[in-house]
């Protein structure tokens, strides 16, 4: 990913997200800068992963624009986002079960001649150069983050940290230009924990622009260049961690050492 | 103007009957998320239970017991032994439905051999006429009204005042959190099978008093508005399920006398079909009721 | 074996295998639950049978229907697929883009039971309760219906279609499409974010399995030359879904195996029961009701004890992939 660094990449702008009366999100700006690590933080509640949702289009904004490397998405569907590479993960396990971890990756490929109908009529041949390609994309990944032996394995049958890395991998295959994920680190093994932090700083220093809803305030604290900090519906402090500290709203509202 | 004035006075009893039926559906998916196609058909069980007090000689009103007990008695039993082992397996929405359509084909087809095919009909003394304002109604059809309000005032006291409403209202809310603050939520839900198949059993003997005859294969045609009244109302929504009982009521007498009384259940359907696309999560949306894919 | 006999249990084994191929498609890979799939068989055979009868006035005109253009073979079957692919367009436009996938399952439902009451009520435009009659078969004014050849020629017109459809499916089942319909049905929102149009996809496939539904009506109603609302009833969609859980979701010969079993397998099985047994003459009917709840207790069986079906979907292992440890059998629940 050769992009520059510190560009604004992702720009929400006024983003509001109510639902029966509930003000989940409740006027949101929010810059993600590119071949960077973002964080968004807040106590339970706060709004931050229905905020995620909006950004990625799986829930609609009630109001707001959202602009992504220079092109108004706002009203894009989810998938439409997903294909100009901006990719979500999902805090709860996502992974397609009955199918083994490599189909995890291949399922994301784009520009595959034989996932349409017609391709897939038209039979092996024709689609089988661009599968092997795929397949051998998806093995590196696979090798990258130490998942080869489990190959044809069922996703489902994978612990939690290996699904959270088949997640990221999946993402990855996209080679997305904005990761959007969601507590990637819950739900996993400590040790799991440490290796996916190794795997998310690599892969910003290759120049890939994370925006990441994560709890473990030590976590973020590593990784996060810079954060946001949300508490019912919105931005109450933006920066880095230490000068976040400095503020005493902020520290009265959440931060808890 | 006359045609459309009695058609109301069929939809006020229509809406009746729906009501009580439409009611304990909804609670069964609010409370224990089972969209339970078996319902009609628990109700034409009811309604067969009392036909046969009513043949013993039962006045039919009283036949309502035995119908109500039957309905308890066949719906606890469904949930206890059919949909509360496959819920705990962890079997997703699609196979519960698949799961309860089969069981409303065994019953229905248990019921063909006992019952026959052909149609049955109640001893119901009609009474005499009553009239107002161009609406002229029999005191049997005033008394189903009646008892719709008494039930539906019954169940409005329930959630509202009694402890059991309470704890019933907290598990459909948040399982998991009912649970961990003390409510036994495995008897809760025995006893919401338990009332709301009362509700399904006197439905189905009321439903049975509304028609001429009613035979094994009515069972599917309830299903049909039943579903219409609750996911217009809000899936899981109570008060929802009887304010979408009065509409489909009153839109579907209309409609018969407008159209045709064959197309009852078409009109039921589009009313479905158009709240599921301009409106799916209902009049009085549950929170989080439509929330991501099932 | 009277071939008679073998003719009609090679063409009924025909047309099951062809729905169930399609009913996997559009439910044992994408995860659609078509309850209404019966209604797009009973289209095909109902549009096969308007193209292929004589115009409703002959005959002294005691049938009334639409349509009777006395077309030949195979304008009537491929005007049957058609009609079943048509049909799904907006079937599926309306229910399956915006609600969840246990209301996508009511509405078909009871779309199939509305649709059934429809057509049984308006009498003139496909001759209501009575169905239609007298349906010509293919070829069948140039050879006796009738005759030995005539059923050997419908035998040999039926498995080419199987084939073709066994061949459209294996291809779709078994591409990267077929990945990404299995990928929706396994989590929507995650293949949505992962660039996938679950719309379109559900659209296809739907339109797809319409058509081969189509198809399946077209071959049946040339055979036994009528359709009636009484044939295709709501409940005849369960056949089928007992069918490809029997057989095993998923995968084709699941499917195939499914349609073996239970529609044929089953109903040749209680023929064997004899009128009276030990003396007892079961009353009539109670035959069918029975097996309404042995399908039922199929259904509830497998799904409690082996949902994957006799025929599970296949583990797909890449070449060069590589070697698995024994201990790695286990798939998910």
């Amino acid at each position: 990913m050769p992009a520059p660094r510190d560009q604004p990449v992702l720009v929400a702008t006024g983003i509001h997200r109510h639902f029966e009366g509930m003000h989940a999100v409740d006027g949101v700006d929010v810059e993600v800068l590119s071949a960077r690590i973002t964080g968004l933080i807040g106590p339970n509640g706060a709004g931050k992963s229905t905020f995620l949702a909006v950004l990625a289009g799986t829930l609609p904004a009630s109001s707001g624009k959202i602009v992504f490397e220079g092109e108004d998405i706002t009203r894009l569907p989810a998938y439409q986002r997903a294909r100009r590479g901006l990719v979500r993960t999902f805090q709860l396990p996502s992974e397609f079960a009955q199918l083994t971890v490599l189909e995890n990756l291949l399922v994301a490929a784009q520009h595959h001649r034989g996932d349409s109908l017609l391709g897939a009529l038209l039979g092996k041949r024709y689609w089988i150069d661009d599968e092997r390609r795929l397949v051998a994309e998806a093995r590196a990944l696979l090798k990258r983050f130490g998942m080869t032996a489990k190959e044809s394995d069922y996703a489902g049958t994978m612990s939690g940290g290996q699904k959270r890395l088949i997640e990221i991998m999946r993402a990855l295959m996209l080679k997305p230009k904005v990761l959007l994920l969601d507590e990637p680190m819950s739900g996993v093994h400590p040790r799991v924990v440490q290796e996916i932090q190794r795997y998310l700083e690599s892969l910003r220093d290759e120049g890939y622009t994370i925006l990441m809803v994560e709890h473990e305030l030590h976590m973020v604290e590593r990784l996060c260049d810079s954060v946001y900090v949300m508490a019912q519906g919105k931005v109450i402090g933006s920066g880095t961690m230490a000068s976040l500290r400095r503020q005493r709203e902020i520290v009265d509202a959440y931060l808890v050492g | 103007m006359n045609l459309y004035v009695a058609a109301l006075g069929f939809g006020l009893i229509s809406v009746s009957v729906i009501s009580i039926a439409a009611v304990g559906f909804t609670m069964q998916f609010g409370i224990t998320n089972m969209i339970n196609l078996a319902y009609g058909e628990v109700m034409m069980v009811s309604g067969y239970a009392a036909f046969y007090a009513n043949q013993a000689g039962v006045n039919i009103w009283v036949a309502l017991i035995p119908g109500a007990l039957v309905g308890a008695v066949l719906s606890f039993l469904l949930n206890r032994f059919l949909y509360a082992p496959f819920q705990r397996k962890g079997t997703n929405l699609i196979g519960m439905v698949i799961i309860s359509l089969a069981a409303s084909l065994m019953i229905a087809n248990v019921m063909l051999p006992i019952v026959g095919y052909y149609t049955s009909s109640y001893v119901v003394d009609q009474g005499p006429l009553l009239r107002s304002n161009g609406l002229v109604l029999t005191t049997a059809q005033i008394a189903i009204i009646a008892v719709a309000v008494i039930l539906m005032l019954g169940v409005h006291g329930l959630l509202r005042y009694t402890r059991l409403g309470k704890a019933m209202r907290a598990t459909a809310a948040n399982p998991t959190l009912a649970r961990n603050c003390g409510i036994p939520t495995q008897r809760v839900i025995d006893v919401v099978w338990l009332i709301t198949g009362a509700l399904c059993g006197v439905a189905g003997v009321v439903a049975g008093m509304n028609s001429e005859n009613f035979s094994v294969a009515s069972g599917a045609g309830y299903l049909i508005t039943i579903i219409a009244a609750a996911v217009l109302g809000g899936a899981g929504q109570p008060y929802g399920a009887m304010i979408g009982a009065l509409i489909i009521g009153i839109v579907t007498e209309l409609s018969a006398a407008a159209i045709a009384p064959e197309y009852k259940e078409v009109v039921a359907f589009a009313i479905l079909v158009l709240v599921m696309v301009l409106r799916p999560q209902g009049l009085l949306a549950k929170r989080g009721a439509l929330a991501a894919a099932g | 074996m009277n071939s008679y006999y073998a003719a009609t249990l090679l063409v009924y084994a025909g047309v099951d295998i062809i729905a169930c191929l399609a009913l996997n498609l559009q439910f044992g890979v994408s995860g659609i639950v078509n309850f209404s799939f019966i209604v797009f068989q009973a289209i095909g055979a109902y549009t096969a049978a308007v193209l292929s009868m004589p115009p409703d006035t002959a005959y002294g005109g005691y049938q009334s229907y639409v349509g009777g253009f006395q077309l030949p073979f195979p304008i009537p079957w491929i005007g049957g697929a058609l009609a079943g692919g048509l049909l799904a367009i907006p079937v599926g436009l309306v229910v399956l883009r915006k609600l969840r996938t246990d209301y996508q399952a009511i509405s078909l439902l009871v779309l199939s039971v509305i649709a059934n009451s429809v057509i049984t009520n308006v009498r003139p435009f496909l001759n209501g309760a009575a169905g239609i009659a007298q349906v010509p078969g293919p070829f069948s004014d140039q050879v006796d219906p009738l005759s030995q050849s005539y059923q050997l020629l419908y035998v040999g017109l039926t498995i080419p279609c199987v084939l073709l459809v066994w061949l459209v499916a294996s291809r779709i089942v078994n591409s990267p499409f077929g990945r990404s319909l299995r990928a929706m049905r396994e989590h929507e929102l995650a293949a949505s974010a992962l660039g996938k149009n679950p719309v379109q996809l559900k659209m296809t496939i739907f339109i797809v399995g319409g058509i081969i539904g189509g198809l399946s009506g077209a071959i049946l109603v040339g055979f036994i030359a009528v359709v009636a609302p009484s044939i295709w009833l709501y409940p005849e969609t369960i056949i089928l879904f007992a069918a490809v859980i029997v057989g095993g979701r998923g995968n084709n010969l699941g499917a195939i195996l499914g349609a073996l079993l239970v529609p044929v397998g089953f109903e040749e099985a209680t023929r064997l029961i004899p009128p009276t047994i030990g003396g007892w003459v079961p009353p009539p009917n109670l035959i069918p009701a029975m097996q309404w709840v042995a399908i039922g207790l199929l259904i509830i069986g497998f799904l409690w004890f082996r949902p994957q079906g006799v025929r599970p979907e296949q583990r797909r292992v890449f070449e060069g992939a590589p070697i698995r440890e024994d201990s790695n059998d286990a798939r998910p629940a």
